[in-house]
């Protein structure tokens, strides 16, 4: 019984790790159509979602059963209860990259000027953080975990000055509203994302200490 | 439990000397008592005559006194008890005992037989002495008269007492015998245990992998064949082992220096292999992901989609991969199913190619032909325009008909303009091909003034100043009109994208192995995104500018393939706003003689007469 229950925690890893994959590529392949304002590869994305959202119910159905099924303790517990989260959190930066899939194509109809912060700086970084936060998963480095929700740090300051620059500009061209307000929303929806992959961070060092961290960073 | 040899051995050996013993001393037991009791037995028979012989005449119970006296002195004298008895079975005399206290004898097994005329003979327990005596009862006749009987008896126990020490003595031999015997066994044991302990050792060297040692063939004939049995097993061992370990190093070398990624994973999706290509392509080391499952060692999502696929396909699969990474990697991916000997699945051998460079060019040849036609098509959609325009009635209307012509004839020269550029790339790339464009070693500050001077009235077009520096002494080994050219194509982009009385400076140096050419301007930039692609054909950076002012597409094509047939490169910086600087490096082959390198001569400003380029 306690080799079945190993043998469907194994798989449960393979499916997080799996689904961690399809929402790394997704959020790459919606900066990427940002930054060449390749409409076809957001619609893509876009049209991967609903991919991602099937792998979410999914896992989720399966942690149930698991729970259900072999009512798992401490350390398996712990895995299934966190996995349910990141499975969770994981879903949520997909929505997130269809959304800024979406801008790409908001952004292509209209007219742009330059972007008066560095976008693609703040996305570099929010994925260097997702991908820091599911190494982390993959190798359960609470060190990189810890690294990602100081990370997050940087990125909350940066949306925070984002808003002040993004302001400046519509007040010096408010002919270019429309693009500004997009840009806006793409630094809002980046910053979003680097909450959820704080999230991640933290769910796996729940996993590995057992103790939660939330809201002490 | 597993004994010893010894322990084998020495029971054996003791178990055998006790039955012998135990045999020996039985055999020996019984004889001697035999031969004992019959020399008694013959002993006390001659006795018994002898005493019957004396009192023949005096056997009669009136007598009784005589022969008492008689009884005890013989008794005394042979140590041998004598009792004479009358037919009646009455005691007549004793010599231990009062023959009237004695009960009658008639009845004991001796006497009784003695009683029928001939000799009785027992052994039995007497109470009167309270040992075990042997009796011999003899009868005494007169003349076929029976007078009595005379019985002399004597104890048995030094018979026992003779065997005992015999006893004594074949135990006492026997424990040495045993010990001796343990000696002998220990030894023997030893000597058959010795090497095969020896060979025990060995043998576990040999399961430890130390096929190279031997063992020593002594001993015994079975010892030394059994030696010499394992030192051949051992050294076929060993000789397929080196192949085994040659065979697999071969393989990994060929997997290892194999240009395509090579990746096996088992059917838990586990990698099992991975090659160094592929192990570069997907940006892992070997040794970090062998054994792990690809969803926890490779998080590429296209990458395990396809590995899924090859998993579940029966015959090989095909497809194109994107890596994501700083750089986008396109892999063509082959699957196909691992199998074992007798057709059960392992997993699936995944074998990738990275085509990236090939989607590339693919993508600049795509561009070409969809910017070549684009290009010719412009021109002349606009003359075949003015041309209908002039068919339907506008050739009557002079003035309208000589504009529409005068823009005609731009277009034919634009359309000329294109057509040239291509043909001057075609030649330069067909001589440079086969290698037949003449190279002559020349003096290159003629080459850039001559270039200043083409680009002399469109530089004065903008006021702008053009300021050439070249040591006067610098050569090369160059086309002369290929790099004016060149040098032209630079300076009318230049020229182009700086604003009016602006500066551009063209410069020639020196390094050791490469001289250097670069045309700077102040003008605006370009972004960096173009950069990788800007010397391709018909790439424009801002299309509506260029066309605008006047470009083919072609210029900087035509730059880098001048750079390459003297077997130089083209290259580019650049920021937004900050102006650009395009180098042209030609390798310089001979060391010249170089006095007067480092003094850079301006040559005359341009402020020359304007000239078409």
């Amino acid at each position: 019984m306690a080799q079945y229950l190993q043998r469907q925690i194994d798989d449960l890893k393979k499916r997080i790790l799996t689904l961690s994959a399809v929402v790394e590529e997704s959020f790459h392949q919606a900066i990427h159509s940002l930054e060449h304002m390749d409409t076809t590869l957001a619609q893509a994305v876009i049209e991967r979602d609903t991919e991602v959202n099937e792998m979410e119910v999914d896992l989720e159905e399966e942690c149930l059963k698991i729970l259900a099924l072999h009512q798992p303790v401490a350390i398996d517990l712990r895995f299934i209860v966190s996995v349910l989260k990141i499975n969770n959190d994981l879903e949520r930066i997909s929505d997130l990259s269809v959304n800024i899939a979406q801008r790409t194509r908001g952004l292509a109809a209209l007219k742009q000027g330059p972007i008066p912060f560095d976008l693609f700086a703040m996305a570099e970084k929010v994925e260097s953080m997702l991908k820091k936060s599911l190494d982390s998963l993959v190798n359960l480095d609470t060190d990189l975990a810890r690294e990602v929700c100081h990370l997050d740090d940087e990125v909350d300051a940066m949306h925070k000055d984002n808003y002040g620059l993004v302001k400046n500009q519509i007040r010096q061209h408010p002919e270019q509203l429309d693009a500004l307000i997009e840009y806006l929303s793409l630094s809002r929806h980046l910053e979003r994302i680097a909450d959820l992959t704080t999230n991640i961070a933290e769910d796996v060092l729940y996993m590995v200490d057992g103790e939660i961290i939330r809201h002490t960073y | 439990m597993r004994l010893r040899f010894v322990w084998q051995i020495l029971p054996a050996f003791f178990f055998l000397i006790l039955l012998t013993l135990l045999l020996l001393t039985w055999l020996f037991a019984r004889n001697l008592s035999n031969f004992y009791l019959e020399e008694t037995a013959a002993g006390l028979e001659a006795r018994a005559r002898l005493a019957a012989f004396q009192i023949t005449d005096s056997f009669a119970l009136d007598h009784s006194g005589r022969l008492d006296e008689l009884s005890i002195r013989l008794g005394k004298e042979t140590g041998t008890r004598f009792t004479f008895i009358l037919p009646s079975g009455a005691v007549l005399a004793d010599s231990l005992e009062a023959p009237e206290r004695m009960e009658n004898h008639a009845l004991r097994p001796e006497i009784a037989i003695a009683l029928t005329g001939t000799i009785g003979q027992a052994t039995r327990y007497s109470n009167t002495v309270h040992k075990n005596m042997m009796y011999v009862a003899i009868p005494v006749q007169n003349q076929d008269h029976l007078l009595g009987v005379v019985r002399a008896a004597l104890p048995v126990t030094t018979i026992d007492q003779a065997l005992g020490i015999v006893y004594r003595q074949i135990i006492v031999s026997g424990m040495v015998v045993m010990l001796i015997a343990t000696l002998i066994g220990t030894y023997i044991s030893r000597r058959i245990s010795r090497p095969l302990e020896e060979m025990r050792r060995g043998a576990e060297r040999f399961a430890r992998g130390e096929l190279t040692e031997r063992l020593r063939v002594r001993g015994s004939e079975e010892i030394a064949a059994l030696a010499t049995a394992m030192n051949t097993t051992a050294y076929e061992l060993d000789q397929r082992m080196r192949t085994v370990v040659r065979q697999h190093n071969e393989q990994e070398a060929v997997l290892a220096s194999m240009v395509e990624g090579v990746l096996a994973v088992d059917t838990s999706e586990r990698i099992i292999r991975i090659n160094r290509a592929a192990a570069a392509l997907i940006g892992v080391t070997p040794e970090e992901v062998k054994g792990r499952g690809i969803q926890e060692a490779i998080r590429k999502a296209d990458l395990q989609r396809f590995v899924r696929r090859a998993l579940s396909a029966r015959d090989p699969v095909e497809g194109d991969i994107v890596l994501h990474g700083t750089e986008d990697l396109y892999l063509q991916a082959h699957g196909s199913p691992l199998r074992g000997e007798s057709g059960q699945e392992l997993g699936a051998l995944i074998v990738l190619n990275d085509v990236t460079r090939l989607r590339r060019l693919e993508n600049v040849r795509r561009d070409f032909v969809a910017n070549v036609s684009h290009e010719l098509k412009t021109p002349i959609t606009a003359i075949k325009g003015f041309v209908e325009t002039l068919q339907e009635g506008a050739i009557k209307d002079p003035d309208s008909a000589t504009q529409f012509l005068d823009i005609m004839m731009r277009q034919a020269d634009r359309l000329n303009d294109i057509i040239d550029d291509l043909l001057i790339l075609a030649r330069i790339e067909q001589d440079s091909d086969q290698g037949d464009l003449p190279l002559t070693e020349m003096s290159l500050i003629n080459v850039i003034e001559s270039a200043v001077q083409a680009c002399a009235s469109m530089a004065a077009e903008k006021q702008i100043h053009i300021e050439p520096f070249c040591p006067t002494t610098l050569k090369a080994r160059i086309n002369a009109p290929l790099l004016e050219q060149a040098l032209v194509n630079l300076l009318t982009n230049a020229i182009k994208y700086s604003q009016q009385e602006g500066r551009i400076l063209i410069e020639a140096s020196r390094s050791d192995s490469t001289i250097t050419i670069s045309v700077r301007d102040w003008g605006c930039g370009i972004d960096k995104v173009h950069l990788p692609r800007l010397f391709e054909r018909f790439y424009r950076a801002d299309k509506a500018r260029s066309r605008k002012l006047g470009g083919t597409g072609l210029g900087l094509a035509i730059v880098k393939h001048i750079a390459q047939a003297h077997g130089g490169e083209v290259t580019v910086t650049s920021s937004l706003g900050a102006g650009s600087t395009f180098s042209l490096q030609l390798p310089a082959r001979t060391q010249q003689h170089q006095a007067s390198l480092p003094s850079a001569v301006p040559t005359t400003p341009s402020t020359l007469p304007p000239a078409e380029d």
